[in-house]
């Protein structure tokens, strides 16, 4: 009953915090941001772009004004970017979806080069144009091409002008040499590359690189919340303490009601917040699916999901009980931080391991680290995603957390216990270590 | 009623090698107000935990009711720590629900008598506000809600009195006196003597983790007997360590304790007063526990 009572009022002190909502609702806008934007971005487009061609090649400018007009529907195929000779302009596959180019031809005739460039740099300072583009008329020779603008690092711009050019050039070159484009299209065609990832059941298509970064996001999120919660958990000790408040919820109950009840209380709260970014996301992904890429819908799938959840609350309690047992033992808030330090660091190695294991997550330096406790929570969970290990290596890995969590909790009831009494001076290791001998 | 609430029976509790209590005992009964005296750092403090069992003692044994301590007798007991704290970003009410439910009380029960008695201590237009919103001297009072509001049988109370003003020390008082009334056994530890005398009915005086006294105040008032002379007076006092017949005076400026070798001798203390100072009030009167305590720091030293 009196357990009850301490876990109602840590759970509630959390849920009505502020910063609690603001993250609720922040986290999952933030991992939509990041899931979507990419598309959004290439969808939604960057405006107009103008950018005045001075062709003094005399061939070019009509095949560009083509291009412009022709609608690019196709998004970026994996590993396509070679110039397609058979298609008379434009190779599709770098048309920039994003910025709608308006080309437009300056009299070339009787003009020097360096007047035009002077002034159509004054022109993209006033802002009247946003680019210049400059075709010598050696271009077939020297393969050289100049572009002013104020932007240079619109890499999708570039990309488009540069291929689109170098196709137009190819192309000429082929006709006037009187070699059918075709062959040369044929010899020349571009290998696609697919990577397929194999799961236990059936294959997926899927990116490596998209589930390269789901899988370092996760492994982010779950590093936020221990730390944040571990934190949070720290404080609200030492508030017990500093306040002595302590003493009356000792005097009114066990010890131990009042270390498990107050884990408990908050482990709840992590949960509820996990719980609706979950539901959040399941209801995101079902309604927009469509504007996601298939490498993050493949991604989280609710396997992934359940396993996050628990992994979560197995790192949730042991660094819960490691950072209450701090709160207990020190006195100030900089002495928290100051002993909290090597506990963020143990969350720190697996974070950082992490990317190994993204990469081989059967080596055995992956395999090993996984099953020990403290990293448990962060290595196997990133090996699930990354590539699935046999279930009976999950399951003891869960089995040697759960020992180990009880072993914790012993421990730190122990310390605990004594430590939220010591006032005074900050309590050595060895001190902290000898409080386990009392009674 | 003078059944027995508490019994402590040779308490010893040492912290790395040094002894911080040493052979405490004392009885408390029920319906009377026990004052725990002493300096700070003299053991109260100690004493107190290990009869909340918040620590265990080294050597010896609690009785409460009766009985060894046990979980259950927690529900039974008020204890107001010396050094208080609530949890700042609860709202009033909030904090009482906890507390008390902690005591084993149902949350409607809790409501219901925090109402009142937040109204009883003027607290009432606070209920829905954070404790952080509070002025130190209403925390207190909040806090002393908190201790009595599961009706306990025996109250312990670390300096209740530290930070409150004037009108709320006898507030606090009254309270106190009604619980008395109501058969309930307080414990009240004070290093402020001035108040203990006012409202103890027996004293256990405590000097660097040992018993120096223990008896009924009116006992050991009459031991003492009416050998001391208060007197009020304005000027200069300074003379009174020339004065060969005094054995011991406290002066606090414009009030003196004296105490005479031989008491024949107040009359001429009273004319030697006359000529040297204006004299407001010269009276014959026990010592204060002030008096006594020192007193018997000093035997204790001699000895």
């Amino acid at each position: 009953m009196k357990l009850i009572a301490i876990i109602k009022k840590e759970y509630r002190e959390i849920v009505k915090k502020k910063s609690f909502i603001i993250s609720t609702i922040l986290t999952p806008l933030l991992m939509a941001a990041f899931m979507f934007l990419p598309v959004m971005l290439m969808k939604m487009g960057k405006g107009e772009k103008i950018i005045q061609v001075a062709d003094y090649s005399g061939f070019i400018y009509e095949k560009l004004l083509q291009s412009e007009k022709t609608p690019s529907t196709a998004k970026t195929a994996p590993g396509g970017r070679k110039a397609d000779f058979n298609r008379d302009y434009v190779d599709k596959n770098t048309r920039a979806e994003g910025s709608k180019l308006k080309f437009k031809k300056i009299a070339t005739a009787g003009l020097a080069a360096e007047e035009l460039l002077k002034q159509n740099i004054q022109a993209i300072r006033d802002k009247k144009i946003d680019g210049f583009l400059l075709i010598p008329q050696s271009i077939k020779k020297d393969r050289k091409l100049f572009y002013y603008s104020g932007n240079i690092s619109d890499f999708e711009t570039n990309k488009y002008i540069q291929a689109t050019i170098r196709t137009v050039v190819s192309r000429q070159i082929l006709i006037e040499k009187q070699i059918n484009p075709e062959i040369v299209n044929e010899a020349t065609r571009n290998i696609e590359f697919e990577t397929i990832k194999v799961k236990k059941e059936g294959t997926a298509k899927s990116s490596a690189g998209i589930e390269y970064m789901m899988s370092l996001f996760m492994l982010a999120i779950l590093f936020s919340i221990l730390m944040g919660y571990g934190q949070l958990i720290m404080r609200g000790v030492l508030e017990e303490k500093n306040s002595r408040i302590i003493e009356i919820l000792i005097s009114s109950t066990d010890t131990q009601h009042i270390f498990y009840g107050k884990i408990i209380g908050i482990g709840l709260a992590g949960l509820t917040q996990v719980a609706i970014w979950f539901l959040f996301g399941m209801a995101l992904v079902g309604k927009f699916s469509m504007g996601l890429d298939s490498g993050i819908l493949n991604f989280l799938t609710l396997e992934i999901g359940l396993y996050f959840i628990i992994f979560f609350l197995l790192g949730f309690f042991m660094y819960a009980i490691l950072f209450s047992i701090v709160g207990a033992a020190v006195n100030t808030d900089q002495e928290a931080q100051q002993f909290a330090a090597p506990i963020s660091y143990l969350l720190i190695i697996p974070f950082v391991m992490g990317i190994m294991v993204t990469q081989s997550p059967n080596s055995s330096v992956a395999v090993i680290s996984s099953f020990i406790p403290l990293f448990t929570p962060t290595l196997m969970f990133m090996r699930i995603t990354v590539s699935p290990p046999p279930l009976l290596q999950i399951l003891s890995s869960i089995f040697m957390s759960l020992v180990f969590i009880s072993f914790l909790a012993w421990l730190g009831a122990k310390i605990f216990r004594v430590g939220i009494l010591m006032y005074g001076k900050k309590p050595s290791l060895k001190e902290i270590l000898r409080w386990i001998r009392y009674k | 009623m003078n059944e027995q609430a508490l019994s402590l029976n040779g308490l010893v509790k040492d912290f790395d090698g040094k002894r911080a209590v040493d052979q405490i005992s004392f009885t408390a009964r029920k319906g009377e107000i026990l004052g725990l005296l002493g300096p700070n750092g003299a053991g109260k403090t100690t004493t107190i935990r290990m009869i909340m069992n918040i620590i265990a003692p080294d050597q010896g044994s609690i009785e409460i009711m009766g009985r060894p301590f046990s979980d259950k007798m927690k529900d039974n007991i008020g204890y107001l720590p010396e050094e208080r704290g609530l949890y700042r970003k609860m709202k009033i009410m909030d904090v009482l629900v906890f507390l008390g439910e902690l005591k084993g009380l149902k949350a409607n029960m809790i409501r219901e008598r925090s109402r009142r008695l937040l109204q009883q201590f003027d607290l009432d237009q606070y209920e829905q506000k954070k404790v952080e919103e509070l002025s130190k001297g209403m925390a207190q009072k909040l806090q002393i809600i908190a201790t009595i509001l599961h009706e306990p049988e025996l109250l312990i109370l670390d300096e209740p009195f530290s930070g409150l003003d004037p009108l709320n020390i006898e507030l606090v008082t009254r309270i106190l006196l009604e619980k008395k009334k109501e058969g309930v056994a307080i414990i009240l530890s004070t290093h402020l003597m001035e108040y203990a005398e006012k409202i103890v009915d027996s004293v256990v005086m405590i000097n660097q983790g040992r018993k120096v006294l223990d008896g009924k105040l009116t006992e050991l008032k009459a031991q003492y007997g009416k050998k001391f002379i208060r007197i009020e007076y304005e000027g200069d006092g300074a003379f009174m360590s020339g004065l060969d017949y005094v054995k011991g005076y406290k002066d606090y400026g414009r009030e003196m304790e004296i105490e005479l070798i031989d008491l024949a001798d107040k009359n001429r203390l009273l004319k030697e007063l006359s000529a040297r100072v204006s004299l407001n009030a010269f009276q014959l009167t026990e010592p204060s526990l002030q008096h006594i305590f020192i007193r018997k720091v000093n035997e204790g030293v001699a000895a």
